[in-house]
């Protein structure tokens, strides 16, 4: 008898484990983002949970997870509806937010709270798609170029191409539209400032697009380590 | 559906293919210039390659294609790219559209006489046709989030991800099947919830660097295929994708190709090399190509080219060297142009400008002198220089090219998106000085204005332009001298006409053009030099509906045009429905032109044509097909029995019904399939009576056996009657493809015998060896003997490093 139960414990795990070649993971989450690609320090939280983990190339992210870029890393992440690639810099935190629903994403919003994200959005029908930081909240249709948000939590939109409306979310939380080839600046206190993209803005958006990594090996006794990083110096 | 069922299944429409093809009168294509054409997967509003293999480039002066959308009569034609033994061209994606092409190529000679392929199309001989796919709906619902298009990455970084989030709950997504290379990969794939991610890690060895085409099958929950939809990139080692990655992206190639070819006792060595080079950073590219040939002669026209541009984004365009530069068609389209081309698109108003010369000089030859006494008349009697030629002043001559120029401007403004208002000047002359024995060296002036205005992103649109021409056929003489005007004009003159205002006139459109006695149109209230269209379509409803109008003078000419049908008006009629899901297309077409606009020609044509076909995308495990049926009436009322005016009767009827079926299917293994059927009957009721009659019929099927080994087979035959002449011919095709050192070297042979009226054997070998990883190797022979006339061949090396 003692052998039969010992028996039925591993038939059925193995039963379990070989009835089927293909992989499921159980799914209660709403998935918003699949990454991409990751290089050097990138790790993830799920929502209400502390501890951070590794990220790997293909993890899913859920709504309300939170993705975070160490020194010199870089992430790519896409929105699973095809509505968008964010290119997430080093030493930057957001959080990826999105309800799932008749056959799409709604309410897509990424908060960026630390850091300097790159995004291509395409073309939005009737889907919302927003960017939040500290002090500015910033609603999409096809669009491309890059949100900052400084130490002083300041905001910084850089845009390349089309159009966004945005609104600061401190003092008279004003509000304005920003076009292309323009830069918006949304300070903490709540003033906007809007500008034509200066070389250096013109720069640092080529830089954000710029996914070029560098590889340092070092060989030792025991092997050959590789270290991949991401270098905005990179040309 | 049990995998006996699906035997039986694919049995089944298997036979249905050969009950077509033992019941099909059939025919094709016989051509000692053209050995295949090779074109890519045609998809609606998508740009079409499509490359000619020629079994060699001997005495092809140039080659053309004409091809034309379904249910329009007229050809649209584009100056074919030659290099080495391909002519190449990319057809724009506005005449990619279900539910087929049509096209053929025209072939000029170095002796000046020309051929089609197919032969014999202007006897009535049917154009070949390129199914066009639509797009689907469920393209939308079934989202390959990674890899993008092209995309190269490393095996460590690969990435394969499918969004079903916006697909049916019919789907069932543990259902889908991925491909890599025909290598069924679903096992190792990871379903997390509307998400099926497949990661290099997984993957493990079954990814090695080079080429991918991913494929996904998708099916409902009954196991159907629902979609199946594909995506080619590449992997490539970590070094190169670091490489590729960086802001500064390249790559290019550099070959060189040496062959000897065999014409019955003759033989000749031709060379060749090339390079492309492709660069960018950021939205900069540049790019730089140059072919050059041991064919190139300077009393031909060139066959090199080469040419070296730059792209900024969207907005600027400029290039130097040769180019077919696109403006409005009417105008300059198709048409080679050595020199400078470029654009300023800046959105509210962008300027485009094309220079350089689309002839170069091509020195005559003196045959014989003679005295203005004993001179004869002709064509190719023309004056000479006395004093050089010892006092005899006209020479019979093999006449010259002039080098010709061009000038075409286009300012523009509006995007194109919702509207765009364009003007567009051309002017173009030849050099009378470039050669000495010429003869009518011409100029010509072109001006024209379009526009376009769009609304409900494009689903209602109309575009329109017209342009005049002034044409001289003849500068040599230059202006008119004032003694000349003073002669013909005035009160003495011909003409009473006040002598000063025609030198004044002179004087101002002397600026543009050359003014004498050859300039026209002389009757231009007639509108014989206007050419003019427009058109307006709708999109609703799955339903596409075109109308347009066409106006074109029997004397508008434009040097940038040379392919433009002219002395011709009318209306053009196409629907096309669209339904379940594009899997079912609908069309109509009806088109009614008539020619004799400035009442040049004794009677007026009318050419009808009417279009119809149906269109059957099943998208699952059954063939694609498409019926189509033509119908060509000309007629100009003329009757035969008129004893002045029989012979010019036009009066002919020409019906032709098309079927084509394509099918990919598995049948222990897997095969892609393609066979079509083509009959026509032409009824000529004039007094040429050239009633004819065309069948054909084709089988092509290319089975891939292993990952290295593929097979082809195929057969043409065609049985055509033209005025009581048969001609039946029947042509076999067997080859395949081997690939083996690690796919290091492939090994490809075809043999082609055709039989009955037409005599040919056709072999071809080759073999591609990879010796280093950017440096191939290729050996290529084609021999074809035509019995009791000649035996030709054609070998050739060529080297390629790509960077």
């Amino acid at each position: 008898m003692k052998a039969k139960s010992l028996l039925i414990i591993f038939i059925i795990p193995l039963l379990l484990g070989f009835n089927s070649g293909k992989k499921s993971t159980p799914q209660a989450d709403t998935q918003i983002a699949l990454v991409k690609k990751i290089v050097k320090d990138v790790t993830y939280k799920k929502a209400g949970q502390s501890d951070w983990d590794n990220a790997k190339t293909g993890l899913p992210l859920n709504d309300g997870e939170q993705v975070k870029t160490g020194a010199k890393s870089l992430a790519l992440i896409l929105f699973i509806d095809g509505s968008g690639l964010l290119r997430v810099r080093e030493n930057a935190i957001l959080n990826v937010y999105g309800k799932s629903g008749n056959k799409k994403l709604d309410d897509k919003n990424t908060v960026l709270t630390k850091g300097t994200i790159g995004f291509e959005v395409n073309k939005q029908e009737d889907e919302e798609f927003k960017f939040t930081t500290p002090t500015a909240v910033a609603s999409i249709r096809g669009t491309e170029g890059s949100l900052e948000v400084d130490d002083n939590n300041s905001t910084v939109i850089r845009l390349d191409r089309g159009k966004l409306d945005f609104q600061s979310l401190k003092g008279d939380k004003k509000s304005g539209s920003l076009t292309e080839g323009n830069t918006a600046r949304i300070d903490n206190s709540g003033n906007i400032s809007i500008t034509p993209q200066s070389q250096e803005d013109k720069n640092k958006n080529n830089s954000i697009k710029n996914t070029n990594t560098k590889k340092v090996k070092i060989k030792t006794k025991l092997g050959d380590i590789e270290i991949e990083y991401y270098s905005s110096e990179n040309k | 559906m049990n995998r006996k069922k699906i035997i039986i299944k694919e049995v089944f429409i298997f036979g249905l293919f050969l009950i077509f093809l033992l019941n099909g009168k059939t025919s094709g294509q016989i051509s000692n210039i053209v050995s295949s054409v090779k074109f890519g997967d045609a998809k609606e509003k998508t740009p079409l390659s499509i490359s000619a293999e020629l079994f060699t480039s001997e005495n092809i002066s140039d080659i053309s294609i004409a091809y034309k959308s379904f249910g329009q009569n007229e050809y649209k034609k584009s100056e074919m790219l030659i290099a080495g033994n391909t002519a190449s061209v990319t057809l724009p994606a506005d005449v990619i559209q279900p539910p087929y092409i049509e096209y053929y190529l025209v072939i000029r000679t170095k002796d000046g006489s020309s051929q089609t392929y197919p032969l014999d199309i202007e006897k009535g001989v049917n154009p070949l046709q390129i199914p066009v796919s639509a797009f689907s709906q469920k393209d939308k619902e079934i989202i390959i989030l990674s890899p993008d298009d092209g995309e190269m990455m490393s095996e460590k970084e690969l990435l394969i991800s499918i969004s079903f989030i916006k697909a049916p709950d019919i789907v069932d997504i543990k259902k889908t099947k991925i491909f890599l290379n025909n290598v069924d990969v679903s096992s190792s794939e990871l379903i997390a919830g509307d998400l099926i991610i497949l990661s290099g890690e997984n993957l493990g060895s079954k990814v090695s660097p080079g080429s991918k085409l991913l494929k996904v099958e998708v099916f409902d929950k009954e196991g159907n295929l629902y979609h199946s939809i594909s995506r080619s990139f590449e992997t490539v080692t970590a070094e190169v994708a670091m490489a590729v990655s960086s802001r500064w992206k390249y790559n290019g190639y550099a070959m060189g190709e040496s062959r000897s070819e065999n014409f019955g006792s003759e033989s000749v060595w031709r060379n060749n090399i090339s390079a492309e080079f492709n660069g960018s950073i950021d939205q900069w590219k540049i790019n730089g190509y140059a072919y050059l040939t041991s064919e190139e002669k300077s009393y031909l026209q060139p066959y090199n080219r080469y040419s070296a541009s730059i792209q900024g984004g969207d907005w600027l365009d400029l290039k130097v060297g040769d180019a077919f530069p696109r403006f409005p068609n009417l105008i300059m389209d198709g048409k080679r142009v050595r020199g400078f081309t470029g654009a300023v698109n800046l959105g509210f108003i962008n300027l485009q400008v094309a220079s350089g010369e689309t002839a170069r000089e091509v020195e005559g030859t003196l045959i014989e002198k003679f005295t203005a006494s004993n001179a004869p008349l002709g064509n190719d009697i023309i004056p000479i220089n006395s004093s050089k030629y010892n006092g005899f002043s006209f020479g019979k001559v093999t006449l010259g090219t002039y080098n010709r120029k061009i000038l075409a401007v286009r300012p523009s403004f509006g995007s194109g998106e919702n509207f765009q208002f364009g003007l567009t000047y051309l002017h173009s002359k030849d050099d009378k000085n470039s050669i000495e024995f010429g003869a009518r060296p011409q100029e010509n002036i072109v001006i024209g204005t379009d526009l376009m205005f769009a609304f409900d992103n494009q689903n209602i649109l109309f575009t329109s332009q017209a342009a005049v021409d002034v044409y001289n056929k003849d500068i040599s003489s230059g202006n008119l001298t004032d003694a000349q005007i003073d002669s013909v004009f005035g009160p003495n003159g011909n003409f009473n006409i006040d002598p000063g205002k025609v030198k004044q006139a002179r004087d101002i459109i002397g600026k543009f053009i050359t003014v004498n006695q050859y300039i026209g149109p002389w009757n231009p209230q007639e509108l014989s030099s206007l050419a003019a269209e427009a058109a307006l379509a709708l999109n609703y409803f799955n339903n596409s509906l075109r109308a347009s109008y066409i106006y074109r003078g029997n004397e508008y000419q434009s040097f940038g045009q040379s392919f433009l049908r002219t002395d011709v008006k009318g209306l053009n009629l196409v629907d096309r429905f669209r339904m379940f899901d594009n899997k079912l297309f609908v069309s109509f077409g009806y088109e009614s032109l008539q020619d004799n606009l400035q009442k040049t020609k004794i009677a007026t044509t009318t050419y009808q044509t009417l279009s119809a076909s149906v269109s059957i995308f099943p998208r699952t495990n059954f063939p694609n097909i498409t019926i189509g049926y033509n119908q060509y009436v000309n007629n100009n009322s003329l009757k035969t029995s008129d004893p002045t005016n029989g012979q010019y009767a036009v009066d002919d009827v020409t019906n032709r019904i098309l079927l084509q079926l394509s099918y990919d299917f598995f049948m222990v293994v897997k095969h892609n399939s393609s066979l079509s059927f083509t009959t026509s009957t032409r009824d000529d009721k004039s007094l040429a009576m050239t009633n004819a009659k065309f069948n054909s019929t084709s089988l092509n099927l290319n089975s891939y056996w292993t990952p290295s080994l593929m097979s082809l087979f195929g057969f043409v035959y065609s049985a055509s009657d033209i005025k009581g002449i048969p001609f039946n011919y029947f042509t076999l095709t067997v080859g395949g493809r081997y690939r083996l050192l690690q796919n290091k070297l492939q090994l490809s042979a075809t043999l082609s015998p055709s039989f009955g009226d037409f005599k040919r054997q056709a072999l071809e070998f080759t073999a591609d060896y990879n010796v280093l990883l950017n440096l191939n190797l290729m050996f290529q022979s084609r021999i074809y003997r035509i019995p009791g006339a000649s035996t030709n061949s054609i070998i050739g090396l060529t080297a390629r490093v790509s960077i």
